[in-house]
Parts: structure tokens; sequence; C-alpha cells
């Protein structure tokens, strides 16, 4: 039994020093307008919440929010009706990374129902 | 003492072999082993996903899925080979003709990427009837994140 429970061992630190811990991924759903029905349709339907993001912070219903209270707003929202659209509207040079928070704390608040469009 | 060697044979024939066992086990964790390497190394790890701690874990794997990656300067790849826009929108026809419109197009784009370098693959995707786009993020961070 000696030699296999010291290869045993070998094995084993050799598996605990080398293999690094994975990342768990989420995978955010989004839909995404058909590239001729936003031509068609420049403005949105005034009933809908319109999230913005720009490079430099974000605005909801054209008024400028932290995301705090973002957070907060999408909450209370989603406590009224989770299957309401929401459209994210994302500018051109805002990283992708902003884009992912909204679409998070959209998925923390339980709205499932969320259209991008990119603006300019 | 006829007694005693009848005991002690019982006991070395009645006992399973186990090597052959142990042999296969350590096959079988070495397979597994090298297989989630080869998975792993299929993807472009220079990414830095965007951190999501509140997003659907990923359930089932849909075995058509497109992973698209797209790296901070912009720059299209799928499974580390880079694509021009026109290549990745014929690419991706060929797909849709191929299995139909509803395989999943999961774009891992950097945190620091600009949007209009996402919106393009996205653009992509509808352009060829693809409708199930989805952001790859990181839920639970394995390692602690140095930004």
């Amino acid at each position: 039994m000696t030699p296999m429970i010291d290869v045993v061992f070998q094995l084993l630190i050799y598996f605990l020093v080398t293999i690094q811990p994975h990342d768990v991924i989420a995978h955010l759903d989004v839909f995404r307008p058909s590239p001729e029905q936003t031509r068609e349709q420049p403005q949105t339907p005034p009933k809908m919440i319109r999230v913005a993001v720009y490079a430099d912070g974000y605005a909801i219903n054209d008024r400028p929010v932290s995301l705090q209270q973002l957070d907060r707003l999408l909450t209370k929202l989603a406590a009224l009706d989770r299957s309401q659209t929401i459209l994210i509207m994302c500018t051109a040079l805002s990283p992708h990374g902003r884009l992912v928070q909204v679409l998070d704390l959209c998925a923390k608040a339980g709205l499932n129902n969320l259209s991008v469009i990119s603006t300019n | 003492m006829p007694l005693k060697r009848k005991k002690s044979r019982g006991g070395e024939e009645g006992g399973i072999n186990m090597t052959p066992m142990i042999d296969v086990v350590f096959q079988m964790i070495i397979f597994f082993v090298t297989t989630a390497e080869l998975e792993r190394t299929s993807v472009d790890m220079t990414i830095k996903l965007a951190l999501a701690p509140h997003g659907p874990a990923v359930e089932k794997k849909d075995p058509r899925t497109i992973v698209v990656d797209v790296d901070r300067k912009g720059r299209i790849k799928i499974a580390r080979v880079r694509f021009s826009l026109p290549a990745l929108k014929s690419v991706m026809r060929k797909a849709v003709a191929q299995y139909g419109q509803t395989i999943p197009v999961v774009i891992r784009g950097d945190a620091a990427t600009k949007h209009e370098d996402i919106k393009r693959v996205m653009d992509a995707c509808t352009a060829a009837g693809l409708w199930r786009v989805k952001f790859a993020a990181i839920k639970d961070a394995a390692a602690p994140v140095s930004n």
C-alpha cells in the first residue's frame, strides 16, 4: 500500500497547487430590437421606463441618478410590475461594465423584460 | 493448524482485487481534469468580465451557443480566433441557416469595452435574425478581482 499512498499524495498536492478556482458565470438576458424596427419608430412609447447609461452616469426617465438611487427605484418599480418593459438606452462611448451593472440591478429587482438600444 | 490455514486462505480469496479499480478511477480523474482544462482554454482569458452578483447563473448550456469575445479594444474573437465584422456576420448567417434562429449568442465583453463595439456584435446578431443575446458576467469571482 505504501507506494500507492505516496503517489496519491503527490497527485493530490500537484492538483491542489495547479488548479485555479473557476469563476461562476452569469448570463444576463436582453432583448434587442431589430435594426429596422428602431429606424421606423425613433421615439419610444411614453409609458415605458427608460434607463439611460452614459459614460459618466445614469439617468432614469431623463432624471440623472446615482447607482444606489437607480437600485432603489428599480426595486420599487419591480414591486409594482415585474414584467414591465425596461428600456435601457446605452450611449456608444459608455463602457460595457456600466451596462452590465444596470442589467445586474434589473436582475436583482427581478425585472425580466429588458430591452437594450444604443444611442449616440 | 489446519483450522488456522483455512481461515487465512478464506481471507485472501474472498477479498476483491482493488488494483484495477484504482487504475480506472485514476484514469477517469485525469481524463476529467484535462477535459476541463480544454474547455477553459476555448475562450479568451484576457477579458475581464464585469461583475453581476445578482445575475442568474448559467443553468443549462445549449451546445449550439455562439460565444463571442469582445476585448477592450473592440476586437471580436470566437474561440480565440479573430473575426472581422463581415466575417462574423457570415458566420452567424451560416449558423442560422444550419440551426435556425433560436441559437443563443453569449457576448463576453470586457468591462472596459466601449458600448459601440458591443453594439456592432449585437447588430450582427440581429441582422442574422438571432434574438437570444446574452451578456456574460462574473457572478462569484473565485479569485479577488484586481481593478
